[in-house]
């Protein structure tokens, strides 16, 4: 069989992106592979195409329900009418007939702790699988905003069934997630492949400011003479939900983006920033995985990221069309601590875990017991998945020793940014890479040249006239 | 309008017989047994349902307004309104709210409109693929079915639905910023929709006022939908929005084992619920379905007995009518009411 040929058969590519070949000739094997590809490499072909290749269903386990949805889209909006999402945002009705049809679809996205359902599991039983996809599969291994337990039970799933090759996707891979994606996924001896992960058109910049009103002043300042659209990252939803409403004052186009706002809210604004009705978005981490937006032209961090995996995950969000684009992080010194605060509140603590444990053996319920002890949503998934495997002494040790280790995370973070040699080697080498390229555009820390492209002449405020009511239903539907 | 105008009206129709809580369980449209009295008690149908995911501090912020500007005050944990609440109430326009036919599924009506639009407005420039606005399957399955063989490619079929909504928005009379706001939530092929945040910006309104007027806009538009046969279109995207029963699911299941002859205590273990929430049930029933049989439960006098004394009284409150008629139970005490609120004694 010839790749090329089908590749361009079925999707109108004439060639592969660095890396999706050898992807895909490895599970064509049968091996279990894990695929480590920069963001907007075409992680999704390296499981389409073998896919349309192989008897059965594809079954791609997605950590995000946003994420799953919008894949879903895509694929549909391509064409591809055999493809589901089983998730628990379906009603039960919706679900049972989804389940009682699953034959029917080629790809079948599920969220991990559908999988820990035994009535769902049983029907992946009978079922013919060509291939199991765990994407995203970093978050196996990363605590905070991504991290899911229910990603670690995905082993005990895989145990049950005559399972197909695994295929692991992930555009992060440090030592630690190397190791934990093949162990958590009980693969049996996988072949990785690898590229680079160093995104030459992005250029990276950190600027230490004195205070937040420095970082506010900047970035105002900022918005209004560079080109968007753009990305700023903050640490909370309040804090995004401020920033916007600042930057609006000054007239730029700008809302913030997060979790606690509504779904029809959230689409309209993906949606004007993806048809450039939009120039800024104000976001916590929630905005970024599954976002498929190609001419971003600048990432910028109001806060500190806590590690760098996070960090260089949200800047790849830059760029995805291979155009230069500029990665920013405001340092000031308090940030630190802020950070530091953020990761240890949602680390819980021995009195918190022992008094959750002792609620629990009250019997109360765990959502109750988990806001009595002050629990964050992600401390309870996981305690509540260690509760099924460990005692609480255990417990309370891996929850210390996972402290320092975000500790030592946020130190490599801070390294990252007091650094005076170059911040694109220090990014690689985290992912244990070495580079030596000279990039003209490379970090504020390899004499950053001035970038002409980046200053836009800014249109005065008001871009759209008002319309009246009936002007719009006439521009809409004629 | 705006979140405290409602909730002081209806705090004058409940006045002095409800504690703040009430209106709150109200506009969010809690299905137990009573709230849904009191819906028929101090005929406040309209306001059921119509801000489902209210939260408590917006609630409770414009409830303070209120009390800021000693439109209502509090005795013994139940809310009145002061002279000057009373002719600020008065000065009030009317409201056109149809929460108790809707209860929230007018929203679904808007999210099948607003795909439907954007479907059309691509596909009549010749844009076979974008993305959806409504991610939810259901809305994108009805949209489907909706245009089953229909010339969805033709800017005529187009311009057909949008004649139709205009002529809609006109006749059901909201007003011409109910309009902005409406047209201003659909997408279509170049321009998106406008986020709340957006709209009260450019309004230059409090969100909760435009949500509020969004709402309305919504029943206004849908009762002139189902009162006229001028809108095929729209007939039949907001066909199955309206309320069809008036009981909630559960009190169907229930109801269903009470016609088949289980007693009150039956059900429950059957059900495994509280005795007290299948209570509830029966209150529903007795409020929704003139063949309940009341008489199974108190006698005509006994019935005829605390309706002259509640009206006497001038009261609704459960709690005087139980000193008064103390061999019956509470809940005797609320079928009867509920009964009564019916008109059929």
């Amino acid at each position: 069989m010839n790749l090329t040929e089908e590749l361009q058969r079925r999707f109108g590519y004439t060639e592969f992106r660095p890396g999706q070949q050898e992807v895909i000739e490895h599970v064509l094997e049968g091996r279990d592979t894990i695929a480590v590809l920069p963001t907007g490499m075409g992680k999704s072909l390296c499981y389409q195409l073998p896919g349309y290749l192989m008897n059965g269903s594809v079954l791609i386990v997605s950590p995000l329900v946003s994420l799953m949805e919008d894949q879903v889209a895509q694929m549909r909006k391509n064409g591809e009418k055999r493809v589901v999402a089983l998730n628990s945002f379906l009603s039960y009705s919706e679900r049972e007939k989804v389940i009682r049809q699953l034959d029917h679809f080629k790809f079948i996205f599920v969220s991990p702790e559908m999988l820990s359902r035994r009535t769902v599991v049983d029907y992946f039983r009978k079922l013919q699988l060509a291939l199991i996809v765990v994407d995203e599969a970093h978050c196996i291994s990363q605590w905070g905003f991504d991290f899911r337990p229910d990603y670690l039970r995905l082993g005990d799933f895989l145990k049950i069934i005559d399972r197909p090759p695994i295929l692991a996707l992930t555009a992060t891979a440090d030592q630690k997630v190397m190791f934990d994606i093949p162990y958590y996924l009980q693969m049996r001896s996988p072949v990785v492949e690898r590229q680079s992960l160093d995104r030459k058109n992005i250029c990276y910049s950190v600027i230490r400011l004195k205070s937040s009103i420095e970082k506010m002043a900047w970035i105002k300042n900022r918005v209004s003479t560079t080109t968007g659209p753009g990305i700023i990252y903050t640490s909370s939803r309040k804090r995004s939900d401020e920033l916007a409403k600042e930057l609006q004052s000054i007239g730029v186009s700008c809302q913030s983006y997060h979790a606690g706002k509504e779904q029809d809210d959230r689409s309209i604004i993906q949606s004007q920033f993806y048809n450039g009705e939009l120039d800024w978005i104000c976001a916590t981490n929630a905005f970024g995985m599954g976002i498929h937006i190609g001419n971003i032209r600048q990432v910028i961090h109001e806060h500190m990221p806590s590690t760098v995996a996070d960090y260089s995950q949200e800047v790849g969000r830059a760029g995805r069309d291979g155009l230069p684009s500029v990665a920013t992080l405001l340092y000031m010194q308090s940030d630190e601590q802020l950070t530091s605060f953020i990761i240890q509140t949602d680390i819980p603590k021995e009195e918190q875990v022992r008094y959750y444990n002792n609620l629990l053996i009250d019997g109360m319920a765990p959502e109750e017991a988990a806001k009595l002890a002050g629990l964050s949503e992600t401390g309870k998934r996981v305690i509540d998945y260690y509760m099924e495997r460990f005692e609480v002494v255990e417990i309370i040790e891996k929850l210390l020793s996972l402290a320092e280790e975000k500790n030592t995370e946020l130190q490599t973070m801070l390294s990252l940014i007091v650094t005076t040699n170059c911040i694109r080697k220090n990014i690689l080498s985290y992912f244990g890479e070495e580079s030596n390229l000279k990039i003209p555009q490379c970090c504020s820390n390899c004499s950053l040249p001035e970038m002409e492209w980046l200053t836009v002449e800014k249109p005065s405020m008001n871009k759209h006239a008002i319309m009246t009511w009936d002007e719009r239903i006439t521009k809409l539907l004629g | 309008m705006n979140l405290s105008s409602i909730l002081l009206f209806i705090i004058s129709k409940m006045n002095g017989e409800r504690t703040i809580n009430a209106s709150l369980h109200l506009l969010r449209g809690k299905k137990s047994g009573q709230t849904l009295q009191d819906v028929e008690y101090f005929a406040v149908k309209p306001f059921f349902g119509i801000l489902p995911k209210l939260t408590d501090k917006e609630f409770q912020k414009a409830a303070e307004k209120l009390r800021i500007s000693a439109f209502i005050v509090e005795e013994d944990n139940l809310i009145r309104l002061t002279a000057e609440g009373a002719s600020e109430v008065n000065k009030q326009e009317d409201y056109h709210f149809r929460g108790w036919d809707y209860r929230g599924r007018e929203v679904v009506f808007f999210k099948r409109l607003a795909l439907a639009v954007q479907t059309v407005s691509n596909l009549r420039e010749g844009t076979h693929s974008f993305l959806p606005i409504e991610s939810d399957r259901d809305i994108q399955l009805f949209v489907k079915r909706l245009f089953y063989r229909k010339p969805i490619t033709s800017p005529h079929f187009a311009k057909e639905i949008g004649d139709e909504l205009k002529k809609a928005l006109i006749g059901c009379g909201m007003s011409d910023k109910q309009k902005f706001i409406f047209t201003g939530r659909l997408t279509g092929k170049r321009d998106t929709a406008k986020t709340w945040d957006q709209l009260a910006r450019e309004l230059e309104e409090q969100l909760d006022s435009i949500r509020l007027q969004f709402i309305e806009s919504l029943h206004m538009l849908l009762d002139e939908i189902h009162s006229l046969d001028e809108y095929p279109i729209l007939r039949l995207i907001s066909d199955d929005i309206k309320v069809q029963t008036y009981l909630t699911d559960s009190a169907i299941r229930t109801k269903k084992l009470f016609e088949e002859g289980h007693s009150l205590g039956s059900i429950a273990e059957i059900r495994q619920l509280k005795l007290s929430t299948i209570e509830d049930h029966l209150i529903e029933m007795a409020m929704n379905e003139s063949s309940f049989p009341i008489l199974r439960f108190v006698s005509i006098e006994q019935m005829k007995a605390v309706i002259a004394k509640a009206n006497s009284l001038g009261t609704k409150r459960l709690k005087l009518l139980k000193v008064a008629f103390p061999s019956l139970t509470y809940f005797e005490l609320r079928l009867i009411m509920a009964v009564n609120e019916k008109g059929v004694v």
